[in-house]
């Protein structure tokens, strides 16, 4: 047995050991990076072995318990699938419309980053972050600081590559932040519904005006005669319908809270911008030079407001559209942003 | 001290390497209410309470190093919190050299609680906010038990990693 003496040397040791390599790597350490990468190469075909070992006997486990309620959610994505289908249509027609604007006042589309489709092959080991493995790396174009999304929205970003995976922040870890914006129409039906009334053939005219923490964009479209390239100004048209359509962008930072829990969207004017957000506005990516995304990647949806008793300052929740809990595939976007760090 | 710290080393590194792969394969995969159950905090509260505390504080230092190295946490967080973890469950070997299985339970119990309220404590000095909150009132206590109900189960392995042997006593003769 050992004296008291070399047992608080040994708790001294490991607590400053610690403390050491703490400061080290948090200031970026290659050494460490390499250390890392080394053990990440070991874990792996001991990973794989535990997989092949466990996967049999999980399947046989989940056959035996989750038979019923299997059939029932199969019914139930059947369903909901029939339901989609009449969304997806509109989606595509809205989306071919939105790259007409884009043509049309010659602005760069989010659509033109290139992607790296992944497979999710492992959740966070603990309980205090929110992180997952895919099976793309360094040998797939994969970098730091990258944003990641599936088919709903956001995931989050990359925040280690190694050759052949890497590990994905997830939006609700804490340490997660991005600028992001609320998009809502001022009459508060959404943005898709007058939209969808853009003729192919018709005259589009905008005008935008912007404060330093909201835009407001009118679009006003006229419907011109089929077949005229263009409509005199002296005769009217035979047929004209003009719709106004305004929309309120307000930006923000949306941040993580841990767990399960919803995001928090923090404006950088708060009085003024929560007045302009409402429950069950859509949030996307805002974008821009310093952000780690590229504008207009959905993220999720404004579930509640909540006033904060003794000062003038609102919580925004956002609900992620992405359901983290159970992602499988999702799609690097190959995006470098100016700042990029862990 | 060389011998105490290095020897083990020997089987700690692969035991800690297969529970870690297990604990990212396995446990990581099927949450219990939302909390994974921690297989490699639960291995290090075994080592300690079959070790004692500086058996601990090393098997939490090691095995929290290859947990650090393979996740995405700064290298020595989660080192610090199973080290401490591993303290508190070797702290029973002060009231009693070769303790009965119920108290093992007890004080593994008791380490795994310390070792995962410590996670968030340490973030938080390291800088990252917004980890302690109420959802510890539900992490904890299931991290906790299920530590102390694998504790019997890992408490063998745990000694053998860290080279502890069975103490036998001897009837003194007159």
């Amino acid at each position: 047995m050992f004296s008291a003496l070399s047992r608080r040397r040994v708790v001294a040791l490991v607590v400053l050991t610690c403390l050491l390599f703490i400061t080290l790597d948090k200031h970026g350490n290659p050494v460490i990076d390499r250390v890392r990468s080394a053990l990440a190469t070991v874990l792996q075909p001991i990973d794989t072995a535990t997989r092949a070992i466990t996967l049999p006997i999980e399947r046989v486990w989940y056959g035996i318990t989750n038979y019923d309620d299997v059939e029932r959610e199969n019914q139930a994505l059947r369903d909901q699938i029939e339901h989609q289908k009449g969304n997806d249509v509109e989606a595509r027609s809205a989306i071919l419309e939105y790259r007409l604007l884009l043509k049309l006042e010659q602005l760069a589309s989010k659509f033109n980053s290139p992607t790296v489709a992944a497979q999710v092959i492992g959740d966070s080991p603990g309980n205090f972050q929110n992180t997952v493995e895919i099976n793309v790396g360094s040998t797939d174009g994969i970098s730091v600081g990258m944003p990641v999304t599936n088919g709903a929205g956001l995931v989050g970003r990359i925040t280690r590559v190694y050759s052949t995976h890497s590990l994905v922040k997830l939006i609700t870890d804490p340490a997660y932040s991005v600028p992001a914006q609320v998009l809502s129409s001022a009459d508060d039906e959404g943005i898709q519904g007058p939209l969808q009334e853009i003729p192919g053939g018709g005259v589009v005219t905008s005008s935008t005006s912007s404060t330093t923490t909201s835009t407001t964009v009118a679009v006003t479209t006229t419907t011109a005669l089929p077949g005229d390239a263009v409509a005199p100004t002296t005769t009217p048209p035979a047929t004209t319908s003009t719709t106004v359509l305004e929309v309120i962008r307000e930006t923000g930072l949306l941040e993580g809270q841990g767990g399960n829990k919803p995001l928090l969207l923090r404006f950088v004017d708060n009085s003024s911008s929560i007045a302009n957000v409402k429950v069950g506005a859509i949030v996307d990516t805002a974008g821009g030079t310093k952000g780690l995304a590229p504008q207009g990647i959905p993220i999720g949806v404004i579930t509640r407001i909540v006033e904060q008793t003794g000062n003038s300052s609102s919580l925004v929740e956002v609900t992620p559209n992405a359901d983290l809990r159970q992602l499988n595939f999702v799609v690097v976007v190959l995006y470098k942003s100016e700042t990029v760090g862990p | 001290m060389r011998g105490f710290v290095v020897a083990p080393l020997i089987r700690l590194v692969p035991v800690g390497l297969v529970a870690l792969s297990i604990q990212r394969v396995v446990f990581a995969n099927h949450p219990l209410h939302d909390v994974q159950i921690q297989l490699v905090l639960a291995l290090v509260v075994a080592a300690g309470a079959g070790g004692g505390m500086d058996r601990g504080a090393v098997a939490g230092f090691v095995l929290g190093m290859m947990a650090d190295a393979s996740g995405d946490t700064p290298l020595g967080v989660l080192a610090l919190a199973y080290g401490v973890g591993g303290m508190t469950a070797g702290y029973l070997h002060r009231f009693t050299p070769d303790p009965q299985w119920w108290l093992a339970v007890l004080f593994a119990t008791m380490g795994a609680a310390v070792g995962e309220a410590a996670i968030p404590v340490v973030k938080t000095l390291t800088g990252e906010q917004g980890w302690i909150n109420a959802n510890l009132l539900v992490t904890v206590p299931i991290v906790a038990v299920a530590a102390g109900l694998l504790c019997p189960l890992l408490m063998p392995t745990g000694r053998w990693m860290m080279g502890v042997k069975r103490k036998k006593w001897k009837a003194i003769t007159e």
